[in-house]
Protein backbone atom coordinates (compact mmCIF):
# COMPACT_ATOMS: atom_id res chain seq x y z
CA UNK A 1 0.00 0.00 0.00
CA UNK A 2 1.18 3.20 -1.32
CA UNK A 3 0.31 5.31 1.61
CA UNK A 4 1.83 2.99 4.11
CA UNK A 5 5.16 3.11 2.64
CA UNK A 6 5.12 6.75 2.81
CA UNK A 7 4.16 6.81 6.41
CA UNK A 8 6.65 4.38 7.01
CA UNK A 9 9.61 6.68 4.91
CA UNK A 10 8.18 10.05 6.64
CA UNK A 11 8.59 7.95 10.40
CA UNK A 12 12.17 6.60 8.93
CA UNK A 13 12.92 9.91 8.86
CA UNK A 14 12.77 10.55 12.69
CA UNK A 15 13.97 7.49 14.16
CA UNK A 16 17.29 6.84 15.43
CA UNK A 17 19.47 6.36 13.25
CA UNK A 18 21.66 2.94 14.54
CA UNK A 19 18.43 1.34 14.88
CA UNK A 20 15.72 3.18 12.50
CA UNK A 21 15.93 -0.26 9.88
CA UNK A 22 15.33 -2.55 12.25
CA UNK A 23 12.52 -0.60 14.50
CA UNK A 24 11.14 -0.19 10.48
CA UNK A 25 11.25 -3.63 9.54
CA UNK A 26 9.25 -4.18 13.22
CA UNK A 27 6.55 -1.40 12.38
CA UNK A 28 6.01 -2.64 8.80
CA UNK A 29 5.43 -6.11 9.73
CA UNK A 30 3.30 -5.05 12.71
CA UNK A 31 1.42 -3.12 10.62
CA UNK A 32 1.28 -4.76 7.18
CA UNK A 33 -0.20 -7.87 10.22
CA UNK A 34 -2.86 -5.29 11.26
CA UNK A 35 -3.81 -4.22 7.93
CA UNK A 36 -4.35 -7.58 6.31
CA UNK A 37 -6.71 -8.10 8.91
CA UNK A 38 -8.83 -5.60 8.32
CA UNK A 39 -9.12 -6.14 4.95
CA UNK A 40 -9.84 -9.59 5.74
CA UNK A 41 -12.45 -8.61 8.36
CA UNK A 42 -14.25 -5.89 5.32
CA UNK A 43 -13.69 -8.83 2.46
CA UNK A 44 -12.23 -5.91 0.64
CA UNK A 45 -9.03 -3.84 0.50
CA UNK A 46 -9.15 -0.23 2.56
CA UNK A 47 -10.25 2.21 0.42
CA UNK A 48 -7.91 5.86 0.24
CA UNK A 49 -10.53 7.25 2.65
CA UNK A 50 -10.30 4.38 5.23
CA UNK A 51 -6.73 3.97 4.89
CA UNK A 52 -5.87 7.41 5.27
CA UNK A 53 -8.10 7.26 8.29
CA UNK A 54 -6.35 4.00 9.85
CA UNK A 55 -3.30 5.83 9.29
CA UNK A 56 -3.94 8.92 10.72
CA UNK A 57 -5.14 7.06 13.83
CA UNK A 58 -1.79 5.63 14.39
CA UNK A 59 -0.59 9.07 14.59
CA UNK A 60 1.54 11.44 13.37
CA UNK A 61 5.47 10.33 11.64
CA UNK A 62 7.05 12.29 14.18
CA UNK A 63 5.51 11.80 17.58
CA UNK A 64 5.66 7.96 16.70
CA UNK A 65 9.14 7.89 15.87
CA UNK A 66 9.77 9.99 18.80
CA UNK A 67 8.72 7.62 21.27
CA UNK A 68 11.32 5.18 20.17
CA UNK A 69 14.02 7.81 20.67
CA UNK A 70 15.58 7.39 24.49
CA UNK A 71 12.72 8.89 27.26
CA UNK A 72 15.37 11.95 28.18
CA UNK A 73 13.94 15.27 30.03
CA UNK A 74 16.07 18.51 29.23
CA UNK A 75 15.57 19.04 33.11
CA UNK A 76 13.44 16.35 34.66
CA UNK A 77 11.13 16.89 38.38
CA UNK A 78 13.76 15.53 40.78
CA UNK A 79 15.85 18.47 39.34
CA UNK A 80 13.86 20.94 38.31
CA UNK A 81 13.03 22.78 41.85
CA UNK A 82 17.12 23.30 42.33
CA UNK A 83 17.45 24.34 38.84
CA UNK A 84 14.17 26.91 39.27
CA UNK A 85 16.22 27.93 42.86
CA UNK A 86 19.90 28.67 40.97
CA UNK A 87 18.26 30.01 37.78
CA UNK A 88 16.46 33.30 40.57
CA UNK A 89 19.14 33.25 42.13
CA UNK A 90 21.92 33.08 39.15
CA UNK A 91 19.11 35.67 37.40
CA UNK A 92 19.39 38.11 40.06
CA UNK A 93 22.81 37.99 40.90
CA UNK A 94 23.41 38.92 37.17
CA UNK A 95 21.07 41.46 37.29
CA UNK A 96 22.97 42.85 40.42
CA UNK A 97 25.97 42.49 38.88
CA UNK A 98 25.36 44.15 35.71
CA UNK A 99 23.53 47.16 37.12
CA UNK A 100 26.44 47.87 39.65
CA UNK A 101 28.97 47.39 36.54
CA UNK A 102 27.11 49.58 34.02
CA UNK A 103 26.43 52.45 37.04
CA UNK A 104 30.36 52.74 37.47
CA UNK A 105 30.41 52.82 33.82
CA UNK A 106 28.09 55.63 32.95
CA UNK A 107 29.01 57.79 36.18
CA UNK A 108 32.79 56.90 35.50
CA UNK A 109 34.11 60.74 34.84
CA UNK A 110 31.08 62.27 34.22
CA UNK A 111 27.62 62.31 34.43
CA UNK A 112 25.49 59.87 32.37
CA UNK A 113 23.61 60.65 29.41
CA UNK A 114 19.85 59.67 28.89
CA UNK A 115 20.77 57.71 25.82
CA UNK A 116 23.56 56.03 27.67
CA UNK A 117 21.05 55.17 30.45
CA UNK A 118 18.47 53.88 28.58
CA UNK A 119 20.75 51.90 26.20
CA UNK A 120 22.24 50.33 29.65
CA UNK A 121 18.34 49.23 30.67
CA UNK A 122 17.66 48.22 27.49
CA UNK A 123 20.35 45.39 27.65
CA UNK A 124 18.88 44.02 31.08
CA UNK A 125 16.60 41.11 28.62
CA UNK A 126 19.71 40.87 27.17
CA UNK A 127 22.00 39.96 30.18
CA UNK A 128 18.90 37.51 31.83
CA UNK A 129 18.27 35.61 28.38
CA UNK A 130 21.94 34.72 28.81
CA UNK A 131 22.01 34.02 32.12
CA UNK A 132 18.84 31.64 31.66
CA UNK A 133 20.89 29.88 28.69
CA UNK A 134 24.21 29.05 30.63
CA UNK A 135 21.89 27.72 33.83
CA UNK A 136 19.85 25.58 31.45
CA UNK A 137 22.27 24.44 29.79
CA UNK A 138 24.49 23.71 32.56
CA UNK A 139 21.48 21.74 34.21
CA UNK A 140 20.37 20.14 31.37
CA UNK A 141 23.78 18.60 31.53
CA UNK A 142 23.37 17.23 35.44
CA UNK A 143 20.15 15.88 33.96
CA UNK A 144 21.93 14.15 31.14
CA UNK A 145 24.53 12.60 33.40
CA UNK A 146 22.08 11.76 36.61
CA UNK A 147 19.87 9.56 33.87
CA UNK A 148 23.08 8.28 32.83
CA UNK A 149 24.91 7.57 35.97
CA UNK A 150 22.68 7.93 38.92
CA UNK A 151 22.90 10.33 41.76
CA UNK A 152 25.80 8.82 42.99
CA UNK A 153 28.82 11.08 41.78
CA UNK A 154 26.96 14.48 42.84
CA UNK A 155 28.48 16.33 46.36
CA UNK A 156 26.61 15.63 49.63
CA UNK A 157 24.20 19.32 49.57
CA UNK A 158 25.75 21.51 47.05
CA UNK A 159 22.82 23.83 47.94
CA UNK A 160 22.76 26.42 51.00
CA UNK A 161 21.08 24.58 54.12
CA UNK A 162 18.36 27.04 54.13
CA UNK A 163 17.30 25.93 50.75
CA UNK A 164 16.59 22.64 52.22
CA UNK A 165 16.36 21.23 48.52
CA UNK A 166 19.92 19.52 48.00
CA UNK A 167 19.27 15.82 46.56
CA UNK A 168 20.81 14.44 49.18
CA UNK A 169 18.99 16.94 51.90
CA UNK A 170 18.55 15.89 55.63
CA UNK A 171 15.99 17.08 57.86
CA UNK A 172 18.74 18.48 60.18
CA UNK A 173 19.50 20.63 57.43
CA UNK A 174 16.27 22.67 57.25
CA UNK A 175 16.33 25.98 58.77
CA UNK A 176 15.05 26.92 62.22
CA UNK A 177 11.22 27.67 63.09
CA UNK A 178 11.19 31.50 62.21
CA UNK A 179 10.02 33.10 64.94
CA UNK A 180 7.54 36.50 65.31
CA UNK A 181 6.47 35.27 61.94
CA UNK A 182 3.31 36.61 61.52
CA UNK A 183 0.67 34.05 61.13
CA UNK A 184 -2.44 36.03 59.67
CA UNK A 185 -0.53 38.15 57.19
CA UNK A 186 0.74 36.53 53.75
CA UNK A 187 4.19 36.67 53.36
CA UNK A 188 5.85 39.05 50.81
CA UNK A 189 6.80 37.14 47.54
CA UNK A 190 9.30 36.47 46.26
CA UNK A 191 8.64 38.70 43.00
CA UNK A 192 7.73 41.67 44.74
CA UNK A 193 11.24 41.32 46.82
CA UNK A 194 12.99 41.64 43.70
CA UNK A 195 10.79 44.08 42.26
CA UNK A 196 11.74 46.02 45.72
CA UNK A 197 15.42 45.96 44.64
CA UNK A 198 15.13 46.61 41.24
CA UNK A 199 13.12 49.85 41.70
CA UNK A 200 15.49 50.61 44.55
CA UNK A 201 18.25 50.30 42.60
CA UNK A 202 15.82 52.38 39.76
CA UNK A 203 15.25 55.08 42.68
CA UNK A 204 19.50 55.50 42.88
CA UNK A 205 19.59 56.14 39.51
CA UNK A 206 17.17 58.40 39.15
CA UNK A 207 18.68 60.40 42.50
CA UNK A 208 22.35 59.98 41.03
CA UNK A 209 20.93 61.54 37.52
CA UNK A 210 19.68 64.59 39.07
CA UNK A 211 22.22 66.93 39.59
CA UNK A 212 23.00 66.37 35.76
CA UNK A 213 19.13 66.31 34.69
CA UNK A 214 17.61 68.32 37.62
CA UNK A 215 14.19 68.29 35.04
CA UNK A 216 13.92 64.63 36.62
CA UNK A 217 13.24 66.36 39.90
CA UNK A 218 11.38 69.78 39.02
CA UNK A 219 9.68 69.04 35.81
CA UNK A 220 9.35 72.39 33.98
CA UNK A 221 9.33 74.04 37.07
CA UNK A 222 13.29 73.83 36.46
CA UNK A 223 12.81 76.85 34.57
CA UNK A 224 11.16 78.62 37.19
CA UNK A 225 13.93 77.59 39.33
CA UNK A 226 16.96 78.96 36.81
CA UNK A 227 15.31 82.70 36.61
CA UNK A 228 14.92 82.91 40.27
CA UNK A 229 17.39 84.99 42.13
CA UNK A 230 17.50 82.28 44.46
CA UNK A 231 20.11 79.19 44.65
CA UNK A 232 20.61 76.38 47.13
CA UNK A 233 22.96 76.24 49.72
CA UNK A 234 25.80 73.39 49.50
CA UNK A 235 24.26 71.78 52.63
CA UNK A 236 21.59 70.17 49.99
CA UNK A 237 24.30 68.35 48.24
CA UNK A 238 25.56 66.97 51.73
CA UNK A 239 21.93 66.52 52.14
CA UNK A 240 21.51 64.55 49.03
CA UNK A 241 24.24 62.40 49.42
CA UNK A 242 22.74 61.07 52.13
CA UNK A 243 19.62 60.54 50.66
CA UNK A 244 21.75 58.17 48.04
CA UNK A 245 23.49 56.68 51.07
CA UNK A 246 20.70 55.77 52.98
CA UNK A 247 19.10 54.12 49.22
CA UNK A 248 22.03 52.69 48.78
CA UNK A 249 22.18 50.77 52.24
CA UNK A 250 18.49 49.71 51.90
CA UNK A 251 18.49 47.97 48.58
CA UNK A 252 22.20 46.70 49.62
CA UNK A 253 20.25 44.58 52.86
CA UNK A 254 17.20 43.98 50.99
CA UNK A 255 19.76 42.55 48.46
CA UNK A 256 21.76 40.22 51.15
CA UNK A 257 18.27 38.82 52.38
CA UNK A 258 17.66 37.76 49.10
CA UNK A 259 21.02 36.49 48.37
CA UNK A 260 20.00 34.50 51.90
CA UNK A 261 16.67 33.58 51.12
CA UNK A 262 15.24 35.33 54.04
CA UNK A 263 13.24 38.29 52.22
CA UNK A 264 10.11 36.61 54.04
CA UNK A 265 11.42 37.15 57.35
CA UNK A 266 9.67 40.17 59.03
CA UNK A 267 12.55 42.49 60.48
CA UNK A 268 10.58 45.20 62.90
CA UNK A 269 13.27 46.27 64.66
CA UNK A 270 15.18 46.57 61.26
CA UNK A 271 12.42 48.63 59.18
CA UNK A 272 12.63 50.73 63.04
CA UNK A 273 16.14 51.27 62.37
CA UNK A 274 16.01 52.29 59.00
CA UNK A 275 13.25 55.10 60.06
CA UNK A 276 15.50 56.25 62.64
CA UNK A 277 18.52 56.69 59.97
CA UNK A 278 16.14 58.28 57.79
CA UNK A 279 15.89 61.00 60.24
CA UNK A 280 19.97 61.99 59.88
CA UNK A 281 19.14 63.85 56.51
CA UNK A 282 16.56 66.00 57.99
CA UNK A 283 18.79 66.39 61.01
CA UNK A 284 21.49 67.72 57.93
CA UNK A 285 19.28 70.47 57.10
CA UNK A 286 17.90 71.49 60.24
CA UNK A 287 21.36 71.85 61.68
CA UNK A 288 21.75 74.55 59.09
CA UNK A 289 19.73 77.78 59.57
CA UNK A 290 20.28 79.06 55.83
CA UNK A 291 19.07 76.85 53.15
CA UNK A 292 19.05 79.38 50.25
CA UNK A 293 21.10 82.35 49.38
CA UNK A 294 20.84 84.98 46.81
CA UNK A 295 22.90 84.11 43.02
CA UNK A 296 24.01 88.19 43.52
CA UNK A 297 23.59 89.22 46.76
CA UNK A 298 25.48 92.55 45.76
CA UNK A 299 22.27 93.45 43.49
CA UNK A 300 19.76 91.73 45.03
CA UNK A 301 19.88 92.00 48.61
CA UNK A 302 17.30 94.76 48.79
CA UNK A 303 15.28 93.49 46.60
CA UNK A 304 14.36 89.93 47.93
CA UNK A 305 16.73 89.84 51.65
CA UNK A 306 13.35 89.77 53.29
CA UNK A 307 12.02 87.54 50.82
CA UNK A 308 15.16 84.90 51.65
CA UNK A 309 14.74 85.09 55.67
CA UNK A 310 11.13 84.26 55.30
CA UNK A 311 11.69 81.59 53.35
CA UNK A 312 14.55 80.01 54.88
CA UNK A 313 12.73 80.39 58.71
CA UNK A 314 9.68 78.72 56.90
CA UNK A 315 11.81 75.67 55.45
CA UNK A 316 13.94 75.25 58.60
CA UNK A 317 10.35 75.21 60.74
CA UNK A 318 8.82 73.29 58.67
CA UNK A 319 11.29 70.82 58.74
CA UNK A 320 11.70 70.90 62.47
CA UNK A 321 7.69 70.40 62.58
CA UNK A 322 8.87 66.92 60.08
CA UNK A 323 11.34 65.82 62.56
CA UNK A 324 9.25 66.01 65.36
CA UNK A 325 6.29 64.03 63.50
CA UNK A 326 8.78 61.71 62.30
CA UNK A 327 10.22 61.43 65.85
CA UNK A 328 7.04 60.74 67.70
CA UNK A 329 6.04 58.10 65.17
CA UNK A 330 9.35 56.25 65.80
CA UNK A 331 8.54 56.66 68.89
CA UNK A 332 5.07 54.95 68.86
CA UNK A 333 6.42 52.22 66.46
CA UNK A 334 9.15 51.33 69.31
CA UNK A 335 7.05 51.16 71.69
CA UNK A 336 3.97 48.69 69.96
CA UNK A 337 7.40 46.96 69.46
CA UNK A 338 8.47 47.02 72.68
CA UNK A 339 5.03 45.52 74.13
CA UNK A 340 4.73 43.19 71.23
CA UNK A 341 8.19 41.99 72.33
CA UNK A 342 7.04 41.62 76.07
CA UNK A 343 3.88 40.31 75.01
CA UNK A 344 5.53 37.51 73.34
CA UNK A 345 8.30 36.65 75.99
CA UNK A 346 5.35 36.53 78.19
CA UNK A 347 3.11 34.19 76.40
CA UNK A 348 6.21 31.69 75.97
CA UNK A 349 6.81 31.49 79.53
CA UNK A 350 3.59 30.28 79.83
CA UNK B 1 -12.20 19.90 26.18
CA UNK B 2 -12.76 21.69 29.95
CA UNK B 3 -9.94 21.51 32.43
CA UNK B 4 -12.26 19.32 34.29
CA UNK B 5 -11.85 16.79 31.17
CA UNK B 6 -8.39 17.88 30.69
CA UNK B 7 -7.43 17.20 34.03
CA UNK B 8 -9.30 13.85 34.27
CA UNK B 9 -7.40 12.87 31.31
CA UNK B 10 -3.79 13.88 32.66
CA UNK B 11 -4.47 11.38 35.67
CA UNK B 12 -6.16 8.60 33.87
CA UNK B 13 -3.11 8.41 31.63
CA UNK B 14 -0.65 8.48 34.86
CA UNK B 15 -2.48 6.14 36.35
CA UNK B 16 -2.85 3.77 33.28
CA UNK B 17 0.76 4.36 32.02
CA UNK B 18 2.22 2.30 34.82
CA UNK B 19 -0.06 -0.42 34.22
CA UNK B 20 0.34 -1.03 30.65
CA UNK B 21 3.87 -2.28 31.55
CA UNK B 22 2.56 -4.87 33.76
CA UNK B 23 0.17 -5.64 31.31
CA UNK B 24 2.46 -6.19 28.69
CA UNK B 25 5.00 -8.12 31.11
CA UNK B 26 2.07 -10.39 31.82
CA UNK B 27 0.65 -10.81 28.04
CA UNK B 28 4.14 -11.99 26.97
CA UNK B 29 5.05 -14.78 29.64
CA UNK B 30 3.82 -16.17 25.94
CA UNK B 31 5.63 -14.90 23.34
CA UNK B 32 3.75 -12.74 20.82
CA UNK B 33 4.90 -9.87 18.08
CA UNK B 34 3.42 -6.74 18.19
CA UNK B 35 0.36 -6.97 16.61
CA UNK B 36 -1.14 -10.18 17.99
CA UNK B 37 -0.01 -8.76 21.55
CA UNK B 38 -1.99 -5.65 20.85
CA UNK B 39 -5.03 -7.68 20.22
CA UNK B 40 -4.55 -10.17 23.13
CA UNK B 41 -4.36 -7.00 25.22
CA UNK B 42 -7.55 -5.40 23.28
CA UNK B 43 -9.66 -9.09 23.47
CA UNK B 44 -8.96 -8.43 27.84
CA UNK B 45 -10.15 -5.03 27.21
CA UNK B 46 -6.68 -3.42 27.16
CA UNK B 47 -6.60 -1.34 24.32
CA UNK B 48 -3.29 0.54 23.46
CA UNK B 49 -2.62 2.59 21.01
CA UNK B 50 -0.07 1.17 17.97
CA UNK B 51 2.16 4.30 18.68
CA UNK B 52 2.64 3.58 23.10
CA UNK B 53 3.07 -0.53 22.53
CA UNK B 54 5.44 -1.28 19.94
CA UNK B 55 8.06 1.60 21.51
CA UNK B 56 7.38 0.10 25.22
CA UNK B 57 8.23 -2.92 23.73
CA UNK B 58 11.78 -1.94 22.43
CA UNK B 59 12.00 0.17 26.02
CA UNK B 60 11.18 -3.16 28.42
CA UNK B 61 13.82 -4.93 26.24
CA UNK B 62 16.52 -2.44 26.62
CA UNK B 63 15.90 -2.30 30.17
CA UNK B 64 16.94 -6.54 30.07
CA UNK B 65 13.04 -6.93 30.78
CA UNK B 66 12.09 -9.06 27.69
CA UNK B 67 14.05 -11.08 25.10
CA UNK B 68 13.19 -11.30 21.30
CA UNK B 69 14.31 -12.71 17.92
CA UNK B 70 13.61 -12.00 14.70
CA UNK B 71 11.35 -15.29 13.02
CA UNK B 72 9.65 -16.03 9.55
CA UNK B 73 6.01 -16.54 10.21
CA UNK B 74 3.14 -16.32 7.37
CA UNK B 75 5.67 -15.58 4.81
CA UNK B 76 6.88 -12.12 7.07
CA UNK B 77 9.70 -11.50 9.18
CA UNK B 78 7.74 -10.55 12.81
CA UNK B 79 10.10 -9.96 16.12
CA UNK B 80 8.54 -11.84 18.77
CA UNK B 81 9.20 -10.86 22.14
CA UNK B 82 8.55 -12.93 26.01
CA UNK B 83 9.35 -11.96 29.24
CA UNK B 84 13.13 -12.28 30.00
CA UNK B 85 14.31 -14.52 32.96
CA UNK B 86 15.23 -10.98 34.90
CA UNK B 87 11.96 -9.60 33.55
CA UNK B 88 10.08 -12.91 35.32
CA UNK B 89 11.61 -12.14 38.38
CA UNK B 90 10.31 -8.19 38.55
CA UNK B 91 7.16 -9.27 36.91
CA UNK B 92 6.57 -11.46 40.32
CA UNK B 93 7.46 -8.29 42.03
CA UNK B 94 5.13 -5.89 40.04
CA UNK B 95 2.65 -7.89 40.39
CA UNK B 96 2.47 -8.39 44.03
CA UNK B 97 3.26 -4.36 44.54
CA UNK B 98 -0.08 -4.11 41.89
CA UNK B 99 -2.00 -6.56 44.39
CA UNK B 100 -1.34 -4.83 47.49
CA UNK B 101 -1.94 -1.49 45.79
CA UNK B 102 -5.42 -2.70 44.45
CA UNK B 103 -6.28 -4.26 47.69
CA UNK B 104 -5.52 -1.61 49.85
CA UNK B 105 -7.46 0.84 47.25
CA UNK B 106 -10.65 -1.69 47.27
CA UNK B 107 -10.42 -1.74 51.38
CA UNK B 108 -10.56 2.48 51.04
CA UNK B 109 -13.47 1.91 48.77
Amino acid sequence: MELLDRYLQSVKKHLPWQRQDDILAELRANLESQLEDKEAELGRQLTPGEAEAWLKQIGPPIQLAARYQPQQYLIGPAVFPIYWYVLRFASLLALIVYSVVSAVLLFAGAYPTLGATFGAILRIPGVLLTTATWVTLIFACIEFSIARFGTGWLPADKFPASAGNGLNWTPSSLPPIEKNAPRDKKPPSYARAVAEVIFGFLLIVWLLAIPAYPFLLFGPGIVYLRLSPFQLEPVWILFGLWIVGLNVFQVSWKLIDLLRGAWQNPQPWRTIAFKAIGLIPILVLISQPVLFSLKHPQLDQQRYGATLDLVNRSVHRGMLCVLAIAGLQLMWEVGVRVTNSYRQRAAAAR
Amino acid sequence: MTLTENLFENLRLELRRGCLSLAVLAQLRREHYGYTLRKALAERGLEIDESTLYPLLRRLEAQGLLTSEWREEDKRNKRFYRLSSDGQQIFAQLLEEWQAINASINSLL
